[in-house]
């Protein structure tokens, strides 16, 4: 569903993505990990086309993102470290506006409160407008967007920061939900614990480089600190 | 997709108590701009009218006296409040109300109401107009201003760009919104607008000015949405958005129309009153080939004698002394022609030369299109006093007619009667057609349709550089 096939990136003479070859398969979460810089947020950019690539190609559901990015970004859905809503709007008018223009025009409103319920939201809730909202609150409204959108891929970057462990543990639950559901994701996270108890496989990110792969259940918690910690000090 | 974006606009624009503190002081002073402009209007067209009524009663009731002296009492003329003048005054204030009407001598107009004005006029006077030109463009640009750059600044132009919207939906879809919004607001003060119009003034034959009056405002708007969203998709921030935008209302509309004004005069420079009343009162004296009026009368009289067939005055069937008078205005009206028509001419040029600005300055455009169309512009004018003009030619032409005709026994002891002053039909002028206006403005409206077009295409094109 989500391809890099020698992906990269320059500004200015400075690489801050080497060729990356990379597989998100429908259903499965890939978490990328590393320190800031290290080419996760260019990652995700290149996916959405916020950047064009300097070599190479994101591909989602076999499309190339810098070739008809307005169909590939009808296939993703996008949930930054802070989502951003229109904060005189409530939740429900925020999640009918982007369900609106991500192509999903015909949700009545109980439709449209059944997914912000699903997520943790209740009426009451969705109704307030989104600038009385906590950080937690908003993540849910971007969750019930891709849900909403019925994403093929989901990308994610550093979503669970800031978020209180309660929080963040519903959090998880929802992506492992989508995950169910067959929806490809990819999370850039600095959140060892979160991405083991997410993720599927996990990637070390240092320097533009994915220099490891490692299955979530083929490693334990500690030494996949161990394993992050070794690449952050060569 | 477009219709979302609008309705989301609309909604959020409508929620901001920033645009409701903003709107509600544009809308109050637009409708008390209205209301004052429509009760001067209204009171002015009455006392005008009753003025009239009563000078044409003076007029037709004098007691019997020489055509002659008739014609030196005079009529007036009073200018009428055309039914828009409540929205844009225009030069009405400065060209004055009234012209006397007398034997020989085109008089300047009086009764000027900028001249009645108290020292705090200086600081203008509301009009529904400067509200629109002025006010309704600020309001558009604070609102604007953060459109896209404000999106970017809070985060929510990622969110918006990765769900896949096109960017030319996304520019028609705020332009839409805002101008939404505005309509909150234009909306309720078109409605009074339409129903002052309806009461009070005559607005009779004004649907067609009023609706090309509201879609060049309208123009005017769309200009400064599409500028603004431009700006805002180019400007890096907000604050920078902001800062270009008042720069641009302030050139634009504080600026640009004094240094247009200054400007014209320096390049056609019209003489001052005494100057232009000194050169007139030189050529009633001479003609330019220097021909003298007494050369003129001598010649005059040789022509009559000729024509008659007699040797002298005494043997004319007629009263001489009455085609002499009329001999006179011809020579005074051929005086008049040429020094209005220079003057006529110079403010032409000036206006030629000002509508250029237009191309630079949207207002300059849009403010002589609304004084044209509300009938309050210097064409205008000139078409009353020229109409007037004619009037008092008629009136002094029958007067002296008449003397001619049947004062050839009692000479300047004939008298006129009541029968002679009524003949006279009462002074009426009928406003032009709305195609006057156009006739007159064809380059303020290819210059506004020159920024429509501009706007709306930076605008598009600033669509398609929004990045993240």
């Amino acid at each position: 569903m989500l391809e890099a096939i020698n992906l990269t990136k320059s500004y200015n003479g400075t690489v801050a993505l080497h060729p990356l070859t990379l597989t998100v398969r429908p259903g499965e979460i890939f978490c990328l990990l590393g320190a800031n810089g290290a080419g996760k947020t260019t990652t995700i950019n290149l996916f959405l086309n916020f950047v064009e690539p300097s070599g190479g190609v994101a591909r989602i559901d076999g499309i190339v993102a810098s070739e008809r990015p307005l169909e590939t970004k009808r296939l993703l859905a996008y949930i930054p470290e802070q989502v951003t809503l229109y904060r005189h709007l409530s939740g429900l008018e925020n999640l009918e506006y982007f369900s609106v223009l991500g192509g999903q025009s015909r949700y009545s409103e109980a439709e449209l409160l059944g997914f912000l319920d699903h997520v943790g939201l209740d009426a009451a809730a969705a109704r307030r407008r989104v600038g009385s909202y906590s950080k937690g609150m908003r993540q849910k409204v971007g969750i019930a967007i891709a849900i909403a959108k019925k994403a093929k891929a989901l990308l994610l970057d550093e979503p669970t920061s800031g978020l209180d462990p309660k929080a963040s543990n519903e959090f998880s639950t929802l992506l492992g939900l989508l995950s169910d559901q067959g929806v490809a994701v990819l999370m850039a996270t600095h959140d060892l614990f979160r991405a083991k108890e997410s993720g599927h496989r996990l990637g070390i990110m240092k320097q533009g480089r994915l220099v490891s792969t490692v299955a979530a259940n083929e490693i334990g918690h500690a030494d996949l600190e161990q394993l992050y910690l070794q690449h952050m000090r060569d | 997709m477009i219709g979302a974006i609008v309705r989301k606009e609309i909604r959020e624009i409508a929620r901001d108590g920033r645009f409701r503190v903003a709107a509600i002081t544009v809308l109050v002073l637009l409708v008390a701009a209205l209301a004052v402009g429509w009760r001067a209007a209204a009171s002015a067209h009455a006392e005008r009218d009753a003025a009239a009524n009563l000078a044409r009663s003076h007029w037709v009731n004098q007691p019997a006296k020489n055509p002659h002296s008739a014609a030196h009492y005079g009529v007036y003329a009073f200018k009428p409040k055309t039914p828009l003048s409540f929205v844009d005054d225009g030069v009405d204030p400065y060209t004055g109300v009234l012209a006397y009407l007398e034997a020989h001598v085109q008089n300047d107009f009086t009764h000027r109401p900028a001249a009645d004005g108290t020292a705090l006029s200086r600081f203008g006077a509301l009009t529904a107009a400067g509200v629109l030109q002025v006010l309704v463009p600020l309001l558009i640009v604070v609102l604007a201003a953060g459109t896209i750059a404000g999106e970017r600044e809070q985060g929510t132009l990622r969110q918006l760009l990765s769900v896949g919207v096109r960017s030319r939906d996304l520019a028609i879809g705020k332009m839409l919104g805002l101008g939404g919004a505005l309509m909150l607001l234009l909306i309720p003060a078109t409605i009074i607008g339409v129903a002052a119009l309806l009461v009070g003034t005559d607005g009779s034959g004004s649907g067609s000015r009023f609706l090309l009056l509201a879609a060049v405002y309208l123009g005017y708007f769309i200009v400064w949405i599409a500028l603004s969203f431009a700006v805002s998709a180019w400007a890096p921030s907000t604050r920078a958005a902001l800062i270009c935008l008042l720069g641009l209302w302030m050139v634009n509309s504080l600026l640009a129309p004094r240094a247009a004004t200054d400007l014209v005069r320096r390049l056609h420079p019209t003489p001052t009153a005494l100057e232009f009343q000194r050169v007139m009162a030189a050529e009633q004296q001479a003609d330019s080939t220097g021909r003298t009026y007494a050369q003129y009368q001598e010649a005059f009289q040789r022509e009559v004698l000729s024509r008659y067939r007699v040797d002298s005055v005494a043997d004319l069937p007629v009263n001489f002394a009455g085609l002499s008078l009329d001999a006179s205005e011809r020579w005074s009206d051929a005086v008049f022609d040429r020094n209005y028509g220079r003057l006529w001419a110079t403010y032409v040029r000036q206006d030629q030369a000002r509508s250029l600005f237009g191309f630079a300055f949207p207002f300059v455009a849009v403010r002589a299109l609304s004084q044209g169309l509300a009938g309050t512009d210097f064409y205008h004018h000139r078409e009353f006093a020229t109409a007037a003009e004619q009037y008092r030619r008629h009136l002094v032409r029958v007067m002296n007619d008449d003397l001619a005709e049947h004062g050839k026994t009692a000479g300047f002891q004939y008298m006129g009667d009541h029968a002679l002053w009524s003949s006279v039909e009462p002074f009426e002028y009928q406003t032009p057609e709305v195609g006057f206006v156009m006739a007159h403005h064809g380059r303020d409206l290819a210059a506004l349709g020159g920024w429509l077009v501009l706007g709306l295409g930076l605008a598009l094109v600033g669509a398609r550089r929004v990045r993240v």
